[in-house]
This record gives structure tokens, C-alpha cells and sequence, in this order.
């Protein structure tokens, strides 16, 4: 038994999941998977990725020993026998990418559902793990994960001065640049399909606002201001945009419609008003400003004049995301000046004044809901290291992939 | 009711049959078959676009005695922390700033920074107000509004990167150059 709990604890520990998110909420409810890999040339990095994808679905515990076995065969080795599902899969990478997925019941060893996918390219392999779970995942008729299988986006800085747009899968062990050179920021899907983002050119006097498809790499521009200029949310009928512009030097939100280009300014403030995200029916908006004299996060109807505070707690509140009523806000909790400084995630909501943390410990920033609300992303900095991490706040389930080197200027998914 | 259970009998067993002789999986698939096509286009790829010959050039880090990271004469300003009002010390470098400008014909370009302590929106807005204050500080001194531009590069284009309280000091700055 000793032996046992001590592999389980190992085996968390590969997720370094946070201290803040109570990790064995339900385990008796979640279904027991266990993985075999039949490929010829087994693949350890795979296997981790289809471990990973179970485990932030909620939906089930998946076993963490790598076994082996035959993809053909519907026989199970009577260790098995004590899960619900048996997953055998078989990657193939000599042309392409190949992966064959058979989800068995454990107990009779009859097939429920099989799958063939085929990609003409290797580095997208990743994406083949996450869509096969999704697809057992659905088919067992669990919530939804379908956002495992969505792009990130993000802006990292190369050298002073310089930065590049990347694309990656959600575990980061995909990733390629889509803009390389100049400095180029804040990008922000413009679609939900994510076939365009939004991103913001520095590269003259005056910053561009561009829409670019990643498929044939056009592009449109779409508004350009002094000083600066950034897409902060999409609405989501996708027909309107919140900016942070600084048209006469001054920062404020204004929305733009995406059709017509017309721009209306919503907030007017003699001080620092950014990061506008669309709250509730899409009617009114929370947003970053200074007019405390500190970052923190504010409420206003696109029309009304009228602004009220969201958050009292916390020195330096200065990152918010929206999904319909819920708002995740980043706040600083700790007073040091230079160096590390406490960032927790928090979740609150519109209809009451009922605020939760997130994350306990280091320095978490950049929250991001995920499109179906249920999931957040943040990036966690603790010592030399950063992560990303997810919350999935349906089922409590959270996860850390480790992220390296350059600094991250703003992300999106 | 006997006749009932042996058709369910032979249904099942039938359904048995056909799971035993059930043919092996072609794991190289027929070609489309079983293709993602849905959610994320993971056949399809994407774009890389190149625009290295973009981007701030003018960040090289300067040596600390001779350290100033404007050019064509102008002299950098530098703000408190999370702060965008001109210190006393700075109101030197407006003057000679102001007398370079009355000097030249060409539009001014104003370029608010920030230190590393910030994300994302925030500390652009702030190096925004930072170059807003030059601006405004210069235009005071009788220089018309028209003749500079601002811009804020928030954290993106620091001149030092130690960890110590005198590199923060250098990257909450305003640089100052022609535009040519």
C-alpha cells in the first residue's frame, strides 16, 4: 500500500499542480482509464500528453503506467481489468503523422469507440492526442473539452525591442512563430473558429491595429492611433471590438465596429483606462484603471457614464478577463517594489459580490478564460521558472506545463 | 416468451460473431477517411511571416558613463516607480530638449518606457503617460503639439537588464529622437 501512494504521489507531482485547487474533488466519479501504447516506436512524450488531457478533462483518472501492448488484440492483461476503459493507440510518424485510438470497455474488453486520424506534417502531433481525447470524450457523452484542441496565442519579446507571435498547442509542446521580427503585440483571436487574431504593429510612428489570417498570412489594417493601441476583447457575435487607444495621447476604451471601422469612445478619464473586456449581455464592460490611484478593476454600461469598483482587496489589480458573469482578475498581494512580488488569480462574478482565489502561491498573471467559460489559463513565474497553468473550474482539475526562456508580453486562446 | 428469449439469444450471438471476425484496423487509414476536419485545422498549416527589418532599433545598451539612450542630442528622462510626473532633477533635460527641438525642422518622436514590473496593457498605458508628460512639458515651453509624436513601448525595449534598483531607474524612461 506504502508503494502505492507513494507512485500516486509521483506521479502528481509530474503536473506540479497548484496548492490552491483541491485536486482529488470527486475521484471516485471520474472514470478509470488506463493507456496502451501499441506503436512500434513507442513515444513517452505522447503518452504524457494523452495523460494530460484526461486529467484536465476532469471527466477521468487516468493510469500513469506506460503499458505496452497490441492495438489489434482485445485482450486485456487482468490489471487492467480493474479500470472502466482501456485507451490502445498506435502512433505512426514514418510519413506524416498517423495515430489509430481503440477505447475498450475494461471489463469485457469490447470496443467503444475507434478512430484513424491523419496529418501530412509531424509537429503538429500533440493536436492528434488532444482531438482523440476529445473525441472519447464526447463519445462517452462527458462535458465538453472541446478548448483542449484550440490554438494559444502569444507575444514574447526576442531582444530589446523586438518581439515575435507565436501559436502553440495548450501543453506548449507545440509551438511556431507566426510573426517573427519587429515588434509586434497583444495578439487576440478574432474568430472563434481561430482562422484571424487581431495583433498591433510598433514597428513605425504610430501603432497599427491589424487582422491577419494564419492561414494565408493577409492581412487587414483596421485602426491605427498615437501612442498606443490595443485589441482587448472580441464581442461575441465578433462584430465589435473593445481597444485600449490613445488617440490625442490620452489612454481610454473605445469600441470599434469591425464592419464599418466607426469608433466610439467609452470611457473618459484623465488617467490610465485600458484592458476593456465585455461583461454580462455584451451591454457593459470591466476594465483597468488608475482613477484610484492604483491599477484596479472597474464596471461601466457601454453607454452609461456612471463607473463603479469591482474589487477592494489588493495593491495592483491591473489584469481582468470576462466569460458572461464571471471575472478573473489578477491582484498583487505583497508590497515589494522591485523583485517578486505575490500575484494571485481571483474569481468574481457580476450578479453577487462573492470573490474567490484561485492560486496561493507565486506570481500568477495574464488570466484567461477559456471560450466556454469553464477553464482559466495564467502564467505562473516562481523562482526562474514560469509555467502555464489551467483551472478548470467545472471540475476543479488544474495543471502546470513548464514554459522556457523569453519573457511573455501577452497571451490569448 | 421461449421464442422471445431464443431471437434475443441469436441476436447476441450473432452481434458476437461479428466482434470475433471483426477486421484488424488499417492503421494507415484510406486517404481522407477519418481526416480532422473539424475544430482546430490541424492538417492545414500555417503562416510564418518575417518582419525582422521592422522593429525599435535604437535600444542598444549604453555604457553606464555615458548613459543616455535618446540620440540626435536629446537627453532621456527618468520617472519615479509607477510614477509619470517630471521630477524636479528632469526639468534640465526639458529645457535642452526644448532647445533642440525650436532648433530643428524635423518631427520629434516621444517614447514613453517602462521597467519590467508591469504586464501587459498597464504599463503601456503608464509609459504612455510618461511620454504624454514630456510632451506636455515641452509644448508648455511654447513648441507647438504638432511637432511630436508619442508612442509608449512599455516594457518591450529596456537599455539594462540586471536585476538592480539602478537598471530599473534606466528603463523608467522617456527617449527622445528625430524622426528622419
Amino acid at each position: 500500500m506504502k508503494y502505492v501512494l507513494l507512485v500516486l504521489v509521483l506521479s502528481l507531482n509530474l503536473f506540479a499542480v497548484d496548492a490552491a485547487v483541491k485536486i482529488e474533488k470527486d475521484v471516485e466519479n471520474r472514470a478509470r482509464i488506463a493507456i496502451v501504447d501499441a506503436s512500434t516506436v513507442q513515444n513517452n512524450a505522447f503518452f504524457k500528453i494523452l495523460q494530460s488531457d484526461f486529467k484536465i478533462s476532469g471527466n477521468f483518472k487516468a493510469d500513469t503506467t506506460h503499458h505496452k501492448g497490441d492495438i489489434n488484440s482485445n485482450y486485456l492483461i487482468p490489471a487492467l481489468k480493474s479500470k472502466e476503459y482501456v485507451l490502445k493507440y498506435a502512433l505512426s510518424q514514418n510519413t506524416g503523422t498517423k495515430l489509430l485510438v481503440r477505447l475498450l470497455r475494461a471489463s469485457n474488453g469490447a470496443e467503444v469507440f475507434k478512430k484513424n486520424y491523419t496529418i501530412p506534417s509531424k509537429n503538429k502531433t500533440p493536436f492528434l492526442a488532444h482531438k482523440a481525447v476529445s473525441d472519447i470524450n464526447k463519445a462517452l457523452k462527458y462535458p465538453d473539452i472541446s478548448w483542449i484542441n484550440r490554438y494559444v496565442i502569444y507575444a514574447r519579446y526576442t531582444t530589446p525591442g523586438k518581439s515575435e507571435i507565436v501559436l502553440a498547442d495548450y501543453t506548449f509542446n507545440y509551438k511556431k512563430s507566426i510573426i517573427k521580427g519587429g515588434l509586434n503585440l497583444f495578439p487576440k483571436w478574432a474568430d472563434k473558429d481561430q482562422k484571424s487574431f487581431y495583433y498591433s504593429a510598433y514597428n513605425g510612428l504610430r501603432p497599427i491595429l491589424y487582422k491577419m489570417n494564419i492561414y494565408t498570412g493577409r492581412k487587414v489594417k483596421m485602426a491605427t492611433s498615437e501612442g498606443m493601441l490595443v485589441c482587448s476583447d472580441v464581442r461575441k457575435d465578433e462584430k465589435k471590438i473593445l481597444l485600449t487607444m490613445a488617440p490625442t495621447g490620452q489612454t481610454d476604451i473605445y469600441e470599434l465596429d469591425v464592419a464599418s471601422k466607426s469608433k466610439r469612445r467609452v470611457t473618459k478619464f484623465n488617467g490610465i483606462d485600458v484592458s476593456g473586456k465585455y461583461l454580462d449581455d455584451d451591454s457593459s464592460i470591466v476594465f483597468v484603471s488608475d482613477r484610484l490611484g492604483y491599477a484596479n478593476i472597474f464596471k461601466k454600461g457601454l453607454s452609461a457614464s456612471s463607473v463603479s469598483q469591482v474589487v477592494y482587496h489588493g495593491r495592483n489589480n491591473n489584469a481582468v478577463d470576462t466569460h458572461g458573469s464571471k471575472i478573473v482578475y489578477a491582484s498583487r498581494e505583497s508590497q515589494n517594489t522591485f523583485g517578486a512580488n505575490t500575484f494571485n488569480i481571483y474569481l468574481a462574478s457580476s450578479k453577487n459580490s462573492k470573490t474567490r482565489p484561485l492560486t496561493t502561491t507565486g506570481t500568477n498573471q495574464f488570466p484567461t478564460l477559456s471560450v466556454d467559460g469553464n477553464v482559466i489559463l495564467y502564467i505562473k513565474h516562481r523562482g526562474n521558472s514560469s509555467s502555464v497553468g489551467y483551472i478548470n473550474l467545472t471540475s476543479q482539475q488544474s495543471l502546470l506545463f513548464p514554459i522556457s526562456g523569453r519573457k511573455m508580453q501577452s497571451i490569448d486562446w | 416468451m421461449i421464442k422471445k428469449s431464443m431471437i434475443t439469444m441469436l441476436a447476441l450471438s450473432t452481434l458476437i460473431m461479428t466482434a470475433c471476425t471483426q477486421k484488424a484496423p488499417d492503421l494507415g487509414g484510406e486517404e481522407g477517411k477519418n481526416n480532422i476536419s473539424d475544430s482546430v485545422d490541424i492538417a492545414n498549416d500555417t503562416v510564418t511571416i518575417d518582419e525582422n527589418k521592422y522593429g525599435n532599433e535604437n535600444t542598444d545598451t549604453v555604457s553606464e558613463s555615458k548613459y543616455n539612450s535618446s540620440s540626435d542630442g536629446f537627453q532621456s528622462i527618468y520617472f519615479d516607480f509607477g510614477d509619470y510626473s517630471i521630477s524636479s532633477e528632469m526639468e534640465n533635460h526639458i529645457t535642452s530638449n526644448t532647445n533642440i527641438v525650436n532648433s530643428e525642422s524635423n518631427t520629434i518622436k516621444i517614447e514613453g518606457n517602462c521597467d519590467e514590473f508591469g504586464t501587459d496593457e498597464y504599463n503601456y498605458a503608464l509609459g504612455l503617460k510618461r511620454a504624454k508628460s514630456v510632451k506636455d512639458a515641452i509644448a508648455a515651453q511654447g513648441v507647438s503639439e504638432s511637432k511630436m509624436v508619442i508612442i509608449s513601448y512599455g516594457e518591450s525595449s529596456p537599455t539594462c537588464s540586471s536585476p538592480t534598483d539602478s537598471c530599473y531607474e534606466k528603463n523608467r524612461r522617456v527617449d527622445l529622437r528625430l524622426v528622419k
